[in-house]
C-alpha cells in the first residue's frame, strides 16, 4: 500500500504529461508480446539481475542500466500528498510499486482479471477450457500387434524381498541402538596438547598402560626475550662454574632481539635421547591415591563463638613481687587473691582494682599459698621452706577475727599427745605472723584444705603426711574430692585415689605420662586432669577407665599447673613456655555421653625468665577469669 | 552549582550556612556561603574563626564542634555527607558551638595514697576518698580543708548527700571496713592547717566491704551496695529516730568528746548473687544498681521488688543515670566499653549506644548534669574520656594521670575531677558543654 501510495502522485503527473501519446502505458487491449516489447524499450532498464534488492536499499540508485550507469532512484512523494492523490484517483487500487525497477505500474483490467484467475487456481486465461473432449489421436484400428503383449509379471503385486530385508537391518539397528536420531557426534578436531594424559587412560582399554609423563613446559626464561631480571648477570654465569655439574643450570637464558636470531638448540638431540631413555628405562609405576578431604579428618568441635564466656584479654597487672610468683590461690568469695612468691612474701590482692592489701614476710622462698575455702574463715596456707604457716589474713569484721584467732591458737597440749608417735608434723604458734607454724621435717612443695577447711594435706619431699598408704615414688601433687571424702595423690608416673573414711585405696589412674606436675578435679569430682613435664595434658573420665579419655599435646615445654573453674565448664592448663591454654570442658550429667573438650584460646603475655614461665594459674570462683603467676613476678588476669 | 566540581574532584564546593545558640561575639553572619566539602572539622573551624574575626579585629581563636542533622562531624565533610546520604545540592545548615575540651590543667592534689573516690556534686568543694581511709574535702586545686577521720580501711566511695543546702552539708564514705560513715560539714574560715572532722553517724550492717553509696535526692536516706551482694538503705538524720535500734556510744579517744550514733539499716535490698559494685538513686523511689554477677537492676524503694533486670555478659563496675529525660543508663564494667541503655524502650536488652575507646576496664562513668548528650569515663588505662552521644569517637581524652583511673566526676559544670592510683586528685577545668 505504502509503495503504491508513494509512487502515485508522479505516476499521475507522467500519465498527464503523457495524455496524448499514451504509449508507454501497455494498452490491456494489445497482445502480450507488444506489450512486452513495450517495456523493453521503457529507457533505463534496471541490470541487477537477480540479487537481494536490500544491498541497493542505502545507496542513491537502484541498480545499472544496460549501459552500466546507474540508475537514481526517483524522488518520493510527502506521504500525506500521496494519500490525498491516492484518494482522488480511483484507480489507486490498481496501481503497484515495482521495486525493481523503481516504478509504478498501473495494472489494467485484463491483468486484474487474470490475477483473480491465479488466485482462484484457475487458468489464467478466460478462454481456456479444462475440460476439452479428449481426442484421441492414436488410431488404434488398424494396429495389427498391441506394444507388448507380455503378462504383467509377480514382482508386480508382491512386495520387495530384498526391501523387507533392508528395512528389518535398519530396524535391528535402530533397537540396538547402532543409529541414532540424536545430535550427531561432535568431533574433536583438536588435540589438547598441554591438557593432563591421565585422562587418556580411561579411554585406553589396556589396563596395564599409564602414559608418559610430559616433558615440562618451557617458563619465562627460556623465552627468546625473558624478562631481565631472568638473565643472569656475568658474575651469575661465571659462578655457574664452581657449581658441581648437576647443579649447574641446564640453560642460560639469553636475550635475542627477534625469533630469527635463535641459533639452534645445542643440546636438542641430547636432550630428547635422554628423556628416550628415560622413558624406555624408567619404569612407571601407578600411584594409588585416596582422595580425602583433610577437613572431614578434624573432630567436629563447636564453634569458640558459642562457648563465650571464657578468659581472652589480659587487662590487670598485679605488680609488687620481686620474685618469681610460685602460686595464687582466690579466696572464696573472689574479692581477693593470695600469692606467694620466691622472694619469700605472701601478697594479698584486691582483684578490683590490682592493690596490694598486705605484705606478709615469711623469711624462705614461698612454694605454695592456698585460702581456706570456707568464706567466713579467711586463713592462708603457705608453704615455706619445711614448714607450712597458718596465716591470719585480717579480713573479715570482729567476729571473725575472734573466732581466727580461736582456730589459729595451739595449745601445749596436742604437741605433747602426739609426740610418742613421732609426728609427721610439729604444730607450732608463730608468734611474728601471729598464725600456726608446721614444721615438717622437708621442705614442703603444696598444701592443699578439705572442701570444708577442716584438713588439709601437705606434700613435702620425705612423704609425712598421715595418710597410712605406700606411695611408689614421690608424691608430686594431691587433691581433695569436692563433694566425697576422697583424695587424689599423684606421683610421678600415676594417680592414687584413696578413700579417706575407709582408708582404702580405689583406683590407680595409669597416666602413660613421664613426669606428673599437677592435677586437677572437676567439680563434679568424676573427672581428673593431669598436666605432666613432657606438656601434654591427660583427661580422666574416672567411670569410663584408669586409662585417659585424652591427651592433649599442646604446650611445647613443661605444664606447670592445670586448674577448673569451680561452676563453668572451663580448665585451664599453664607452662613453661609463658603461656596460658584455656579449654572448653563440658562434663555432661548423662553418662552415655563423653565430656567435650575444645581448645579455646591461648593466653599469652608472660615472658620467661630463667627457662620458666607460668607458674601457676588459677580461675575466679565466679567469674569467667583467670589468674596467672609468672616467673616474671607479674600476676595477670584475664578477663573474657 | 556544581559544575566546576564536574572536571575538579578536590575543588568540590558545598553551599553551606552557620547557625549557632551561641550568642552576640560568636554569631557569624547566617547568609549561606560555599566552601570546599573536603574541608575536616578544623577546617570548619579555621572558617569560623576567620568568619568572626572578619567582624571583630580582636578576636581571639576558638575551637568549634559542628552538627549536622544531629550528628558531630567527625571526618571530611564530602565523607559526612556521602555516609549520611544527604543532598550536596542543597543548603546545608551547620550548627556549630564551642568545642567540649578541657582547656586548662590545674594543679595536681596529691593524697597520701590511691584515690578511690570523688564527688564534686557541690559546686564548692570536692569530696574525695582515699586509700589510707580518710576522706578530704578541696575548696580548690591544692587546698585541702576538711580530713574526715574515723574509717578503719580503705574508703572506696563517698558521696555528698544533700548538695543543694549552703551549710551544714551532710558527707557519706563507705569503706572496706564494712561501714558507711555519715559527716557534717560546714564551710569555715581559711585555716591554714585542715581541720579534721569526725563522724556524727556510724553506719554498720554490711558483711563486707561495701562498694558504693548514693543518696536520695531529698537527703533523707542513702542506700550502699556491697561485697555481701546485699543493697542497704539507710536514715541520714542526726536525730535519734527509734531509741531501740540505735545505741548510744561516747568515744574516750577523741579529745572533742563527740557523741557517735551507731544505727543498722533501714531495708535491705536482695536478689543480686554476686558483689553489687555500684549503686545510683536518681528518683525519689527508683534505685539502679550493677553488679559482678553481670546484671543491672531497678529496684521500686517501696516495695523492694525488682522492677527491671537486664543482664549485659560482663561484670560491671560502674553505673550513672543521665542523659535523655535522666532515665539512660550508663553501666561500664570489666571490658573496655561503655554501654549505654534505655530502660524506657519495652522488650529490647541490646545497649542504644557502645562506646570502646578505652584499652582497660571502666572504673567510672558520670552524666553531665544539665546536658544529655555529654558524659565521661574513667579507665583502668589512666584515661578519662569526653563523650558525646552524637559522636561514636571520644571528645576529649584526658591522659593527666600515671596510672589507673579509678574515679572522675564533674564538678561546676564545666570542670572534672578524677582521681587514680598516682595518689593524685586532677581537675580539668574550662569544658564549656552547654
Amino acid at each position: 500500500m505504502d509503495n503504491v501510495n508513494a509512487g502515485d502522485d508522479h505516476h499521475n503527473l507522467e500519465n498527464d504529461k503523457d495524455q496524448e501519446n499514451c504509449d508507454d502505458n501497455p494498452l490491456p487491449d494489445q497482445g502480450e508480446e507488444e506489450s512486452d516489447s513495450s517495456e523493453d524499450e521503457v529507457a533505463p532498464r534496471n541490470t541487477v539481475g537477480d540479487v537481494p534488492l536490500e544491498w541497493y536499499r542505502d545507496e542513491k540508485h537502484i541498480g545499472y542500466d544496460i549501459s552500466g550507469k546507474k540508475i537514481l532512484k526517483k524522488e518520493r512523494e510527502d506521504r500525506l500528498q500521496s494519500f490525498l492523490a491516492s484518494a482522488d484517483d480511483s484507480k489507486s487500487w490498481r496501481k503497484v510499486y515495482d521495486e525493481y525497477n523503481d516504478e509504478i505500474i498501473e495494472l489494467s483490467k485484463e491483468e486484474v482479471r487474470q490475477l483473480r484467475r491465479l488466485l482462484k487456481g484457475k487458468a489464467p486465461h478466460a478462454d481456456f477450457d479444462p475440460h476439452a473432449p479428449y481426442v484421441d489421436w492414436f488410431k488404434w484400428d488398424d494396429a495389427k500387434h498391441p506394444l507388448s503383449n507380455a503378462p504383467e509379471p509377480k514382482r508386480r503385486f508382491i512386495r520387495s524381498k530384498w526391501e523387507a530385508k533392508k528395512v528389518v537391518r535398519l530396524v535391528r539397528a535402530i533397537r540396538n541402538g547402532h543409529i541414532k536420531f540424536d545430535k550427531p557426534k561432535e568431533e574433536q578436531q583438536f588435540h589438547d596438547l598441554w591438557g593432563d594424559d591421565s585422562s587418556t587412560t580411561e579411554k585406553t582399554s589396556h589396563l596395564s598402560y599409564i602414559p608418559a609423563p610430559k616433558p615440562k613446559l618451557p617458563g619465562h626464561d627460556e623465552s627468546y626475550n625473558p624478562s631481565l631480571e631472568y638473565i643472569p648477570t656475568q658474575e651469575e654465569i661465571n659462578s655457574y662454574q664452581l657449581m658441581y655439574e648437576e647443579d649447574r643450570p641446564k640453560f642460560i637464558p639469553r636475550r635475542f632481539t627477534s625469533m630469527r636470531s635463535v641459533p639452534a638448540y645445542d643440546n636438542a638431540l641430547k636432550d630428547a635421547f635422554e628423556r628416550c631413555l628415560d622413558l624406555y628405562l624408567c619404569p612407571r609405576v601407578r600411584k594409588k591415591r585416596i582422595n580425602i578431604d583433610p577437613e572431614s579428618l578434624k573432630p567436629k568441635l563447636p564453634n569458640r563463638k558459642d562457648l563465650r564466656p571464657y578468659p581472652t584479654t589480659c587487662y590487670l597487672e598485679y605488680r609488687g613481687h620481686k620474685d618469681a610468683v610460685m602460686s595464687i590461690s582466690t579466696e572464696a568469695n573472689g574479692q581477693w587473691i593470695a600469692s606467694g612468691s620466691l622472694d619469700g612474701t605472701v601478697r594479698i590482692w584486691e582483684v578490683e582494682t590490682g592493690r596490694c592489701l598486705k605484705v606478709l614476710e615469711l623469711g624462705e622462698p614461698v612454694k605454695y599459698v592456698a585460702w581456706n575455702p570456707r568464706p567466713d574463715l579467711p586463713i592462708l596456707a603457705a608453704a615455706a621452706g619445711a614448714d607450712v604457716l597458718l596465716l591470719n589474713t585480717g579480713l573479715g569484721d570482729g567476729e571473725v577475727q575472734a573466732k581466727i584467732k580461736e582456730v589459729l591458737h595451739v595449745d601445749k597440749l596436742p604437741v605433747t599427745e602426739n609426740s610418742d608417735k613421732t609426728p609427721a608434723a610439729t604444730w607450732l604458734q608463730d608468734d611474728k605472723t601471729g598464725g600456726i607454724r608446721l614444721r615438717h621435717f622437708k621442705s614442703v612443695s603444696a598444701v592443699e584444705w578439705h572442701r570444708k577447711g577442716d584438713y588439709l594435706s601437705t606434700l613435702s619431699k620425705k612423704l609425712t603426711q598421715k595418710i597410712p598408704f605406700k606411695l611408689h615414688g614421690l608424691p608430686v601433687s594431691s587433691v581433695f574430692h569436692p563433694t566425697q571424702s576422697i583424695l587424689f595423690v599423684s606421683t610421678k608416673k600415676e594417680v592414687r585415689v584413696y578413700n579417706l573414711l575407709k582408708q582404702k585405696l580405689l583406683k590407680k589412674l595409669k597416666t602413660g605420662l613421664r613426669e606428673v606436675s599437677s592435677i586437677a578435679v572437676h567439680p563434679a569430682g568424676d573427672n581428673v586432669i593431669v598436666g605432666s613435664r613432657e606438656g601434654k595434658l591427660c583427661w580422666f573420665d574416672m567411670d569410663l577407665s584408669s586409662e585417659p579419655y585424652k591427651i592433649l599435646r599442646c604446650h611445647p615445654k613443661d605444664i606447670t599447673n592445670v586448674a577448673f573453674h569451680r561452676s563453668r565448664p572451663l580448665f585451664a592448663s599453664c607452662s613453661d613456655d609463658g603461656t596460658a591454654y584455656v579449654f572448653h570442658g563440658m562434663v555432661y550429667s548423662d553418662l552415655t555421653q563423653n565430656p567435650l573438650i575444645t581448645p579455646l584460646e591461648i593466653l599469652r603475655g608472660h615472658k620467661t625468665v630463667n627457662g620458666r614461665g607460668v607458674m601457676d594459674c588459677k580461675f575466679h570462683p565466679m567469674q569467667p577469669w583467670l589468674f596467672t603467676a609468672g616467673a616474671d613476678s607479674v600476676i595477670k588476669l584475664y578477663c573474657h | 552549582m556544581d559544575i566546576d566540581g564536574d572536571f575538579e574532584d578536590t575543588s568540590r564546593r558545598v553551599q553551606v550556612r552557620f547557625i549557632t545558640k551561641l550568642i552576640a561575639p560568636f554569631k557569624v553572619p547566617a547568609n549561606a556561603i560555599a566552601i570546599p566539602s573536603n574541608l575536616t572539622r578544623l577546617g570548619l573551624s579555621t572558617v569560623v574563626n576567620n568568619l568572626l574575626s572578619a567582624g571583630n579585629p580582636e578576636w581571639e581563636e576558638e575551637p568549634f564542634d559542628f552538627l549536622i542533622d544531629g550528628e558531630l562531624v567527625r571526618m571530611s565533610l564530602e565523607k559526612f555527607l556521602l555516609a549520611k546520604g544527604i543532598s550536596a545540592e542543597k543548603t546545608l545548615e551547620i550548627e556549630y558551638f564551642k568545642a567540649v575540651a578541657p582547656r586548662r590543667e590545674e594543679e595536681p592534689s596529691v593524697h597520701d595514697d590511691w584515690v578511690s573516690a570523688v564527688d564534686g556534686s557541690c559546686p564548692g568543694f570536692i569530696l574525695t576518698g582515699c586509700y589510707d581511709g580518710f576522706g578530704r574535702v578541696w575548696e580548690s586545686a591544692g587546698l585541702c580543708t576538711h580530713i574526715l577521720e574515723g574509717h578503719s580501711d580503705a574508703i572506696s566511695s563517698v558521696c555528698i548527700v544533700n548538695p543543694g543546702e549552703a551549710t551544714n552539708v551532710t558527707l557519706a564514705t563507705a569503706s572496706k571496713d564494712r561501714t558507711i560513715r555519715l559527716w557534717k560539714y560546714s564551710k569555715d574560715d581559711r585555716v591554714k592547717n585542715p581541720t579534721k572532722l569526725r563522724p556524727f553517724k556510724i553506719l554498720k550492717g554490711h558483711r563486707l566491704s561495701v562498694q558504693s553509696v548514693a543518696s536520695q535526692k531529698s537527703g533523707h536516706l542513702i542506700c550502699s551496695g556491697s561485697w555481701d551482694h546485699t543493697i542497704k538503705l539507710w536514715r541520714t538524720d542526726e536525730h535519734q529516730s527509734e531509741g531501740d535500734v540505735s545505741i548510744k556510744k561516747r568515744k574516750k579517744n577523741t579529745q572533742a568528746e563527740e557523741s557517735q550514733l551507731e544505727e543498722d539499716s533501714v531495708a535491705t535490698l536482695d536478689g543480686h548473687s554476686q558483689s553489687v559494685s555500684s549503686v545510683a538513686w536518681p528518683k525519689h523511689e527508683e534505685i539502679y544498681s550493677v553488679s559482678w554477677d553481670h546484671s543491672v537492676r531497678r529496684w521500686d524503694v517501696e516495695t523492694g521488688n525488682v522492677l527491671f533486670n537486664h543482664v549485659c555478659g560482663k561484670a560491671l563496675n560502674c553505673l550513672d543515670i543521665g542523659g535523655e529525660g535522666s532515665s539512660l543508663i550508663a553501666a561500664g564494667g570489666s571490658d573496655p566499653t561503655i554501654r549505654i541503655w534505655d530502660p524506657r524502650k519495652p522488650g529490647t536488652s541490646s545497649p542504644i549506644f557502645q562506646f570502646s575507646s578505652h584499652t582497660s576496664w571502666v572504673s567510672d562513668c558520670k552524666w553531665h548534669d544539665k546536658s544529655w548528650f555529654h558524659l565521661l569515663s574513667a579507665s583502668y588505662d589512666g584515661k578519662v574520656m569526653l563523650w558525646d552521644l552524637r559522636t561514636a569517637w571520644p571528645l576529649a581524652v584526658i591522659d593527666s594521670h600515671n596510672d589507673k583511673v579509678l574515679s572522675a566526676d564533674w564538678w561546676k559544670d564545666d570542670s572534672i575531677v578524677s582521681g587514680g592510683a598516682d595518689s593524685k586528685l586532677r581537675i580539668s577545668s574550662g569544658i564549656y558543654v552547654l
